[in-house]
């Protein structure tokens, strides 16, 4: 059964409209990330489910259970907080147990709840702590607890890890999918990091321009986005988009890149005879110094690592800049100067120029 | 084909060279801050060196330093063959992207570019050209008539940027030169900064907290900590031959994996992991060097990147607490001696939570760190 179900909301606000028709369903124990960029109304959404902002239109159901009139307190969802608001009078304990104090919980239940979500989350030794005395990551760490700590059926993370370093960001990447999973909570998670959108979420949302453009596996969004909105949000770097205007030919679509003829495939007949964006990842791209069939050529302008892969850029032709990824630092043979680009047209992605629907390639 | 690489490059002639230099606040004070301690650095013509470090680490107080917005407590500092720690800013032949040294407000963004020109004395078609190249470079050309209150805290960045590279100059310093940019913008900003830098024989220093970036730009890295230079050196260098603990751990995303260990060289070379993988070797997989060197500790710290951990090879086994597909890359982390031990794989790798799978550390790449002082013992088969 579906644990937090959104039917059609919709949110303005007097400088127009955040949230237009948002409709989710997140079943028992699922994490849904909602990813988007900065402005796109994923904290709006947030505190829409929580019930400290009013919907103008749509509903909300929890549990099972219609919700979208019930005040925030009794809607029992656990909540933390990008900045994590903790109450800078009292301890990391009374913190992580102020939600089962204000439920009137009796003191052996408090503690034995926070003890157990303190080992979980690896705070125990800092319980007695007041936050000024923790580090962000305890604090990040203790703000979670507290949300977890009376074993909410539903829990609502806004960007928690936003404010860490990037070790503990990492860390934390790899561990909350199995906190939360032990804890059993249904769980909404609100990112803009997109590596932790895929790394954390059993499904994304993707938010754009207040509506889900797309919500899929990771795996299924990289792979196979139903839009040029959705796919330039996600890799590093990001999706090149070459404009072409493919057309039928001899044994499948072609289109001229850089005045080379390159073939499409049969994926991409749809989008013959039409302006298109060609939507390639770096890491889709190879780069030879021969031009063999089926390459384009390109000046790369500069070699530049990234992490173990090294990142080339490259200009077209017709003067557009582009990237190429190739695993592995071994590759320091290739230096700035003419090469060209190949790609397998199964892993490219035919976007129309005009709408930004994808029309060719993918799954 | 059109060669421009570092390696290429007449570098040998050093363009700046720092002496012993201290940087000590509040010297009187109870409690003065020594925030760069006995800096040596050697920057060759043409080089592009980052300094990088964590907040504090002294990496920006150094910039501040060679720029002469920060006097030098100790030491001396040497550009083009002259003494420069006690000239001020303006003479010392540096062109600077600074946070805080900001656009005259009078000016426009086009013409506080231009008045970077001046002393070159170029003809105004020249100068024309050169500021709409470097605009072109930091994508500023909308704004270029617009004035410096007037525009985002990003396009004052770029803009400052752009006033810093388009002149001539012995040295270039800039400061996190591509904090607030966008993704894409920033790896293109990345790429054309290199190219530029690398085919002019731009002699710079960035300082920067991203290791991506580091590594990106840089022809060497300097990690700065506590004050410290903890190591110099290109980043292949930094990976595979971490001076420290600190340097090993710090550099490489994900950081590299690392267990206490007790070391034992005899017939075989053991490093013996409390409840972890099985490090048994043969003793000639060590040079000479390597295993005396080893074997004058007991206690170690060995480590393995994880880009160089082996799956469904050796004798190893461990359960995998996650797997996570990057869209390029799967992050496989497997519970090893009571923490996440990750190996990263660039396909789609299956490997389903809580399956055991076997796995397998290379001695090649296989580091080994003093556990008291930190300092490396051995990498692969050498020693450090």
């Amino acid at each position: 059964m579906a644990q937090i179900e959104l039917r059609s909301l919709a949110k303005s606000y007097k400088t127009g409209k955040v949230l237009d028709g948002l409709s989710l369903s997140v079943d028992e124990g699922e994490i849904v990330c909602v990813f988007g960029p900065s402005g796109a109304g994923k904290t709006v959404l947030l505190r829409l489910i929580a019930g400290v902002e009013e919907l103008d239109a749509g509903s909300i159901f929890l549990e099972g259970r219609d919700v979208t009139e019930a005040p925030p307190e009794t809607r029992g969802v656990g909540i933390a907080f990008q900045n994590f608001a903790l109450f800078p009078h009292m301890s990391a304990f009374d913190n992580i147990g102020s939600a089962l104090t204000a439920r009137g919980a009796s003191k052996a239940t408090i503690k034995a709840k926070v003890e157990k979500v303190a080992s979980l989350l690896k705070i125990s030794h800092v319980l007695g702590h007041a936050p000024r005395e923790l580090s962000n990551g305890q604090k990040q760490r203790t703000a979670l607890a507290r949300a977890l700590a009376a074993d909410p059926k539903i829990v609502l993370l806004d960007d928690p890890l936003r404010n860490v370093d990037a070790k503990l960001r990492y860390e934390m990447r790899l561990e909350l999918p199995s906190l939360l999973r032990a804890s059993g909570a249904t769980v909404l998670y609100v990112t803009q990091d997109y590596k932790e959108a895929m790394a954390i979420g059993d499904r994304i949302a993707v938010l754009l321009d207040g509506r889900f453009e797309q919500i899929a596996k990771p795996s299924a969004i990289y792979r196979d986005p139903t839009s040029m909105g959705v796919a330039r949000l996600f890799g590093d770097p990001t999706i090149n988009l070459i404009p072409i205007r493919p057309r039928a030919g001899d044994g499948g679509t072609l289109c001229e890149i850089g005045g080379a003829t390159v073939a499409l495939g049969a994926s991409h007949a749809a989008a013959a005879g039409r302006a298109v964006l060609l939507g390639l990842r770096p890491e889709a791209l190879q780069v030879t110094d021969a031009a063999g069939a089926d390459g384009f050529p390109v000046e790369v302008i500069a070699v530049t690592p990234l992490n173990e892969k090294t990142v080339l850029l490259m200009r077209t032709p017709e003067g557009q800049e582009i990237f190429a990824s190739e695993a592995g630092v071994e590759n320091e043979a290739r230096r700035p100067g003419p090469a060209f680009a190949h790609f397998d047209p199964a892993r490219a992605l035919a976007f129309d120029e005009a709408s930004g629907t994808r029309i060719g390639g993918g799954a | 084909m059109n060669v421009v690489t570092s390696g290429t490059r007449a570098m040998q002639e050093i363009a700046l060279s720092l002496n012993g230099v201290d940087k000590i606040y509040a010297p009187t004070a109870k409690a003065p801050v020594h925030a760069v301690k006995a800096l040596d650095l050697d920057v060759r013509k043409g080089e592009i060196i980052a300094l990088l470090g964590s907040s504090g680490c002294g990496k920006t107080s150094t910039l501040r330093m060679i720029a002469g917005f920060e006097s030098v407590t100790r030491g001396a500092i040497s550009l083009a063959g002259r003494r420069i720690e006690a000239l001020a800013p303006a003479k010392r032949g540096v062109a600077m992207a600074f946070e805080g040294y900001s656009l005259y407000p009078p000016l426009s963004v086009r013409d506080n570019i231009a008045f970077a020109l001046k002393s070159a004395r170029l003809s105004a078609r020249e100068a024309d050209k050169k500021v709409a190249e470097v605009a072109a470079l930091v994508e500023i050309e909308p704004i270029l008539d617009r004035y410096p209150s007037s525009i985002s805290g990003g396009q004052q960045q770029r803009a400052s940027l752009a006033r810093a590279l388009v002149r001539p100059a012995d040295l270039y310093l800039l400061d996190e030169p591509m904090g607030q940019l966008e993704p894409r913008l920033r790896a293109l900003l990345r790429g054309r900064l290199k190219r530029l830098l690398t085919e002019r024989g731009m002699t710079s220093i960035f300082v920067t907290h991203d290791q991506t970036e580091a590594n990106a730009l840089a022809d060497r890295v300097a990690v700065m900590e506590g004050g410290v230079l903890q190591q110099l050196a290109n980043q292949t260098e930094l990976k595979e031959r971490p001076a420290n603990l600190y340097v090993a751990t710090f550099i490489g995303e994900p950081p590299m994996n690392v267990f206490d260990a007790r070391a034992e060289v005899g017939e075989r070379v053991r490093f013996e992991v409390a409840n972890g993988p099985k490090l048994d070797f043969s003793a000639n997989e060590f040079s000479e060097a390597a295993r005396s060197a080893i074997a004058k500790r007991s206690r170690v710290v060995v480590g393995v990147r994880p880009h160089d951990v082996r799956l469904n090879a050796g004798s190893n086994e461990a359960r995998v607490a996650s797997n996570q597909w990057l869209g390029d890359q799967s992050h496989i982390a497997f519970e090893v001696a009571g923490k996440l031990m990750v190996t990263v794989v660039f396909s789609e790798t299956v490997a389903a939570r809580g399956a055991t799978l076997r796995y397998d550390i290379p001695s090649a790449k296989l580091h080994v760190f003093d556990a008291e002082t930190g300092k490396a013992v051995s990498h692969g088969s050498e020693a450090a």
